[in-house]
């Protein structure tokens, strides 16, 4: 009997209940878009700030404070890192963060008309294919994303030609030297002469407008440093730096207890990232750059801290949307409850009736609403990011217990009016 | 001319005749009863009397127009001009005071007159719970406001619907002695209801029988005066 | 009692005297107005305050020299032809090849304050310097000499000596008796720099020091700007500069501006889609809500159909209320929304918001609108239903 009235109402009264679900289902759908794009802005902002380029140079051990003391011809230090640990970077425990990374290596070389050009060797869009299976293109063209080309395009190290014999030049070399695409470059390094073709010309708004970008391994050849890079710039997702993060930084790995470490070392940390750099490569230090590590803790932690307010707020909209309705609805019924009372059905009898009829409707209109958010969530990722927004599995309960709460919230009062409720005041028409 | 005429008039829903060929007369002042078992189409017929339906087929002559072609824009207005009702269930607006009621039925037809509005409770003899809300007050007292609110725009019809089926003996006698005095005023009376009691103190009592008027009663002793003594009428 | 006293009296009696269901509905359109104006008042300022954030990444225009250096008066008259609430930081620096320890150094002399405002980013171990007689330490130099803070540091100088100067440096180490004496100043070591960048190899000291060092004063390299615009307000910056200015050579840091156009582009467009959605479903929330409260009248305004108002009179009743409601409801609502969006932004960003009039009105007519249109429907259908119809069932 009691499923049959149950029936009764959801079938009978179907647009009344349509309406509740709806309601909820709508609700349901804000809260779960909202959670959704909260939980994932972090990520999706922090891929957006890989514009900035590299957070995480490679250099070295000791490199440049030899290169200042000493001054050792053609500015190298004689020290180098090996290109063929480049890979190691991508097995590290973070591997999964490294969005990006290239080599870089600086040799002097003189122009026909003999001046000095630094001759900047790295790579442009190099193919890796992972041990994971997976694959990544690399390199400057994708980690100079603020580089304007001002003519031709970008050296495209997969291209059937024969790119290694190509040149980028910067715009104010480009310009003193009248160099076009298409323009024969003549240079002369220390150990080989090239005879290279121009590419491309940038205007990178530094100091790199006055240098030439090669891929590695004609720049290493000019200088007889085969396998050997200066260094390597690494753009990683990471997590803004906490307190564990400072007092690793301020007073070395060494400070922390061994639980902190394991902590330490399995958080996205700019500087944990390095350490793990420093593990896979020899003889390198890793630091953070600042200018970019830095920046993008505070405007990750500002993003997120926005979205968490503005989905606070809206989940207290759909609340007391849903509570409003559900309130509404029940109290609408008082003269059906009062018939129920008269022909002797007690309190909790009637209760646990209008209970299973809201929950039951929730249920319907909180799964709705969660597909629903979740589609919402990802217009909001597709047209603002480009990509899809991950669903985590932890909206589906915090969606349900809210859809819950806020129901049986909502029901409350309107409960509690049909339990004060005499059934002679409703049936003799008040 | 009769104040109201119904001539050969027909409501059909589907296969159900609610009302088959009625044909009645109702005379300026007089005090008519219509009685029948519950289906016989009475609620039908006060629909259709009270210009809120209208007849499948044939006439109905309210002060002699024809009112059973016009748009339901029109008779909203008829009934605003010609037809107080009054319905079993009340039908108070709850968050309007007694008087506030009575002023809501003259602002509908002309102009809200709170003086006025409160003499029509006094008549009801409501003049002291003018200012309660529907919930202070009694079945019968809430009855009494629908009476006043009826009134109050001087109509051609009184039309009233089971007017104390919700109400207990005493206030059903307080009722039935304001129609009475209605009536004395002269005041044109359409009672429907199922209460023989009710029905008897009328002049003329229709009795409906499956949509078709089956019998007319006339009361030979309606004295026009009726005075109740220990709660019994006195015929 | 005029018509329109009494419309008033019932519109008043009836969120009066039924208050908690108009509570109830109240509260859903202030609800529904908070949200309204908060996130347009976030949105229309989150470019500004998300703008001021970028500023972390530093300076995104700087000064060079058309011809050798410029002088503090040619920086600051390019500096005036940048709006002054713009402009976050602006920082001088002169660079000098100074010897520590009798090893060639690159050391800058800057404003303490500009360079802090320019480069945020910087990390200081111990404190930034603020005064004469203070240096900081960039982290390789520190590393390579072992200094440490509150150390007191000798700096070298050997007037006229040029930038690269092997020859100076032995010279003034074999030959100390000779005409051409060093200055040297004693510095306190305050603070040792972590960038990550090349800044880890210089040292860096007030200009007033670097040019008591140097013996020569009004002489600057560079300027870093960090200024508060857009992409296209910089280059209209950097060109009026050009053009007045004939000493300096003003230049966009492209990294900076180019990058946070983008990255500010999206976060842009990221709260517009989420206000317009938020937005969106609020207010069919409460349009669903308004049609809940209006269809449980259905009877009285089936009564007044049957005591004589005519469907026109009905509607403007119940939508004279319902846009009562929708008024009080958007005044409630631009209130807790400037509240809510002062809340966000100085938890946010520290800062408050601009507080927008035009948002009032505009949140008013919505909540109008939105409460209006909702309710017109289920107040229709039940003027069309007949009011016997209506009277008699449930």
């Amino acid at each position: 009997m009691f499923g049959r009235m149950i029936r009764g109402t959801l079938f009978r009264q179907w647009k009344k209940m349509l309406m509740i679900a709806f309601t909820i289902a709508l609700g349901a759908s804000l809260a779960s878009a909202m959670l959704s794009v909260m939980l994932d802005v972090g990520d999706k902002v922090n891929q957006e700030l890989k514009t900035y380029g590299a957070n995480i140079t490679v250099v070295p051990k000791d490199a440049s404070v030899l290169n200042d003391l000493y001054e050792v011809e053609g500015g190298s230090s004689g020290i180098y890192l090996r290109e063929d640990e480049l890979g190691k970077i991508k097995t590290i425990f973070w591997a999964f963060n490294i969005v990006d990374y290239a080599p870089f290596i600086n040799v002097d070389a003189q122009l026909d008309d003999g001046s000095d050009v630094t001759v900047v060797g790295s790579w442009f869009n190099h193919h890796m294919d992972l041990p994971t299976g997976e694959s990544l293109d690399a390199g400057v063209a994708s980690m100079r994303s603020w580089w304007e080309l001002e003519e031709g395009s970008w050296l495209d190290e997969q291209a059937s030609g024969d790119s290694a014999m190509e040149a980028m030049v910067g715009t104010a070399l480009a310009q003193k030297e009248g160099l076009k695409v298409g323009s024969t470059l003549n240079l002369k390094g220390s150990s080989a002469d090239l005879s290279l073709k121009v590419k491309g010309i940038y205007d990178a708004g530094g100091e790199e407008d006055s240098q030439i970008y090669v891929p590695l391994n004609t720049a290493q050849s000019l200088a007889d440093l085969d396998g050997k890079i200066d260094s390597i710039e690494v753009s990683a997702l990471t997590t803004p730096d906490n307190e564990l993060a400072r007092k690793a930084d301020k007073e070395g790995t060494s400070s922390l207890s061994v639980a902190q470490f394991e902590t330490w070392y399995c958080t996205a940390y700019a500087s944990s990232i390095c350490y793990q750099i420093q593990e896979v490569i020899t003889d390198s230090v890793a630091s953070p750059v600042r200018q970019v590590a830095n920046s993008e803790g505070e405007i990750l932690n500002k993003t997120q801290l926005l979205m968490i307010l503005i989905t606070i707020l809206s989940l207290i909209g759909a609340a007391l949307g849903i509570c409003n309705l559900v309130t509404a609805s029940v109290m609408e019924r008082s003269q059906e409850i009062g018939l129920m009372k008269a022909i002797g059905a007690n309190n909790s009898a009637i209760s646990l009736l209008v209970l299973t009829e809201i929950f039951i409707t929730a249920i319907i209109g909180g799964f709705a609403g969660f597909f629903a958010g979740f589609g919402f969530a990802q217009i909001i990722g597709r047209s603002v990011f480009g990509s899809a927004i991950t669903m985590r599995p932890m909206v589906i309960p915090i969606v349900a217990v809210l859809v819950v709460i806020v129901t049986l919230i909502g029901c409350i009062p309107a409960i509690r009016m049909m339990l004060r409720l005499r059934p002679t005041e409703v049936l003799h028409g008040k | 001319m009769s104040l109201l005429e119904l001539k050969n008039v027909y409501k059909i829903y589907g296969e159900l005749h609610a009302l088959d060929d009625v044909s009645l007369k109702v005379e300026k002042g007089e005090w008519v009863s219509i009685m029948g078992p519950s289906g016989s189409g009475k609620s039908t017929m006060m629909n259709i009397i009270g210009c809120m339906d209208k007849p499948t087929k044939g006439e109905v002559l309210l002060d002699g127009v024809d009112i059973s072609k016009e748009s339901a824009r029109n008779l909203t207005s008829i009934r605003r001009d010609k037809i107080g009702l009054i319905f079993q269930q009340f039908h108070l607006v709850n968050y309007l005071t007694a008087v506030e009621n009575v002023m809501l039925a003259q602002y509908y037809h002309s102009l809200p007159d709170e003086k006025e509005a409160l003499e029509a409770l006094e008549r009801v003899g409501l003049a002291d719970r003018a200012k309660h809300l529907p919930s202070q007050l009694s079945g019968g007292e809430q009855q009494r406001v629908c009476v006043a609110r009826a009134l109050i725009n001087y109509p051609e019809i009184i039309l009233a619907d089971e007017p104390t089926g919700n109400l207990d003996e005493a206030n059903e006698e307080i009722v039935v002695d304001l129609f009475h005095k209605l009536h004395d005023e002269g005041t044109t009376l359409i009672v429907v209801t199922h209460d023989p009691e009710v029905a008897e103190v009328a002049q003329r009592t229709l009795v409906l029988r499956s949509g078709r008027l089956a019998k007319e009663v006339v009361n030979e002793n309606f004295t026009g005066k009726i005075r109740f003594d220990n709660g019994n009428p006195i015929k | 009692m005029s018509k329109r006293r009494m419309f008033v009296k019932m519109i008043t009696a009836s969120l009066m005297r039924r208050r908690s269901r108009m509570i109830v509905a109240l509260l859903s359109i202030a609800i529904g107005a908070t949200i309204l104006s908060g996130l347009i008042s976030i949105y229309y300022d989150v470019p500004r305050q998300m703008g001021a954030e970028f500023r972390n990444y530093g300076a995104n225009m700087i000064f060079t020299a058309n011809d050798g250096s410029f002088t503090a008066a040619d920086m600051n008259r390019g500096a005036a032809d940048i709006d002054e609430e713009n402009i976050v930081g602006i920082a001088p620096y002169r660079y000098e090849n100074v010897r520590i320890h009798e090893r060639p150094i690159v050391a800058a002399g800057t404003d303490p304050e500009g360079a802090k405002a320019a480069s945020p980013y910087w990390n200081v171990e111990g404190e930034w310097f603020k005064n004469n007689g203070e240096i900081l330490v960039g982290k390789n130099v520190a590393e390579s000499f072992r200094i440490k803070v509150g150390d007191l540091l000798e700096v070298s100088y050997t007037p006229g000596a040029k930038s690269d100067d092997k020859e100076a440096d032995s010279e003034a180490t074999s030959q100390e008796d000779e005409v051409v004496l060093d200055n040297t100043a004693y510095l306190n070591v305050v603070g040792i720099l972590d960038t990550g960048g090349s800044e880890e190899d210089y040292v860096y000291m007030t200009l007033a020091d670097l040019e008591t060092l140097t013996e020569t004063s009004g002489r600057i390299d560079v300027a870093e700007l960090s200024i508060s615009a857009t992409a296209d307000e910089l280059s209209s910056y950097a060109d009026k500069i050009n053009s007045t200015v004939p000493a300096i050579h003003a230049s966009l840091v492209k990294r900076v501006t180019a990058s946070e156009a983008t990255v500010l582009t999206k976060l842009q467009a990221l709260v517009l889609l989420v206000t317009i959605v938020v937005l969106a479903l609020t207010m069919i929330c409460v349009a669903t809500t308004m049609t809940a409260v209006v269809a449980e009248r259905r009877k009285e305004i089936g009564l007044r159909k049957a005591i004589g108002a005519s469907d026109k009179s009905i509607i403007q009743e119940f939508m004279g209320e319902s846009m009562l409601l929708g008024l009080l409801g958007g005044i409630l609502g631009s209130v807790l929304g400037y509240v809510f969006a002062q809340e966000v932004s100085s938890s946010v960003f520290g800062s408050s918001i601009s507080f927008r009039p035009l948002l009032v009105p505009v949140t008013i007519l919505v909540s109008i609108a939105v409460t209006g249109i909702s309710s017109l429907m289920p107040i229709r259908s039940a003027t069309d239903v007949d009011p016997a119809l209506v009277l008699k069932g449930e």
